[in-house]
């Protein structure tokens, strides 16, 4: 039974990794960092794996608890040694899509994302993943209209960051 | 265009360098996770474990200790109640911080998450507390206890006057004061490390809430 359980989680995570690897590319900036909280989330995720009910969908409630290790359980990695700009290696765009002015806008702005707070982080990630804000709202604990209001000053604050 | 719509764009075309595989999740799933709440239930336990058995070795193991208690507890009935009472104190501890770290769950919203993993930390924190108030209590009595019941003080203290005697005790609880408070200082820089970004997380989502 366990193994059938593992086997079954194992297929999951690996087809809806991406999900966590995003998470970690937001709140990490190097590559073991990265890693440590990837293995984190995964553990996470596996131990409230036997109380996963399939009514709510498996990519939905890994951003919960993705989110949740990240913003609160999650302590930072003590491996700091390899501090190498992850930037470059995990957005990297396709030559077909290169165009000088968008890269160095998107550059700048995944810059300016990771200089938001892990709440604001939180939000951004929701929104960049389609989330409508009744699913933001109940992911974060806060109420619609604040999760509105906090998203648009994040709009702005990044406007800010990115033109001052 | 939205600066957030541009990255939108962006978002989902990120490349899969970072891919892991099916083998390397299985070794994962068999590693120790290293998050606050293992770190919180680990301290729970020292911290049980630790005030326990400084309450109960010296009982077995310290004659001395036990003549003293002697002295101080002329009557049995009050040790007994004493005893009774902090057992059960330890009991409720027990049962308050099982119950609480039941009731993390990862999978609840990020809000309360946060509260119940405070709540906990609170449980751990009202304990500490208790100990100390009993070490500082008793501490304060068994110095006085020990003063006045040692053949060797007592007569030399015969001829001091009041204010020294006075000044005597002040000095006594002070310094059971300062030691108590370096305990408790240390307490909070070690919960304050460990919880540091949860709490400066939780007053971010509070301050949404105004």
């Amino acid at each position: 039974m366990n193994k059938e359980l593992e086997h079954s989680f194992v297929e999951l995570l690996e087809k809806h990794q991406n999900i966590v690897h995003k998470v970690c590319r937001l709140y990490t900036n190097n590559y073991d960092a990265h890693n440590d909280l990837f293995q984190e989330i995964t553990i996470q995720l596996w131990k409230a794996y036997p109380k996963f009910r399939g009514d709510a969908k498996f990519s939905t409630w890994m951003y919960r608890v993705g989110l949740n290790t990240a913003i609160t359980l999650y302590r930072k990695s003590k491996r700091t040694i390899n501090t190498q700009d992850f930037e470059g290696v995990a957005f990297k765009i396709k030559a077909e899509d290169y165009d000088d002015t968008e890269e160095q806008q998107l550059k700048v702005l995944y810059k300016a994302v990771h200089q938001l707070n892990d709440i604001e982080k939180a939000l951004v990630f929701l929104y960049l993943e389609d989330k409508d804000y009744r699913e933001i709202s109940e992911t974060l604990g806060i109420s619609e209209v604040n999760a509105r209001v906090k998203m648009n000053r994040i709009k702005t604050k990044l406007k800010t960051i990115l033109n001052p | 265009m939205d600066e957030l719509d541009l990255l939108k764009k962006d978002w989902n075309k990120t490349s899969n360098s970072t891919k892991i595989s099916a083998k390397e999740i299985y070794a994962m799933l068999h590693k120790k996770s290293s998050s606050i709440v293992k770190t919180l239930f680990y301290i729970s336990i020292a911290e049980l474990v630790f005030w326990t058995l400084l309450n109960v070795l010296p009982f077995f193991f310290s004659k001395t200790f036990n003549e003293q208690l002697d002295l101080v507890y002329t009557n049995k009935t009050v040790l007994v109640l004493i005893n009774i009472f902090s057992y059960s104190v330890i009991l409720l501890f027990v049962y308050l911080l099982f119950k609480s770290h039941k009731a993390i769950s990862v999978t609840d919203n990020a809000k309360k998450l946060m509260e119940s993993i405070i709540k906990t930390r609170k449980i751990i924190k009202y304990y500490v507390l208790y100990n100390l108030i009993v070490v500082f209590v008793s501490m304060v009595i068994g110095i006085y206890f020990g003063v006045n019941q040692t053949p060797e003080i007592t007569e030399k203290l015969e001829n001091a006057d009041d204010n020294f005697m006075l000044i005597m005790y002040a000095i006594e609880v002070a310094f059971v004061a300062a030691l108590v408070l370096c305990f408790w200082l240390f307490y909070k820089l070690l919960y304050g490390l460990l919880l540091k970004r949860l709490n400066r997380n939780y007053k971010e989502l509070k301050k949404l809430e105004v």
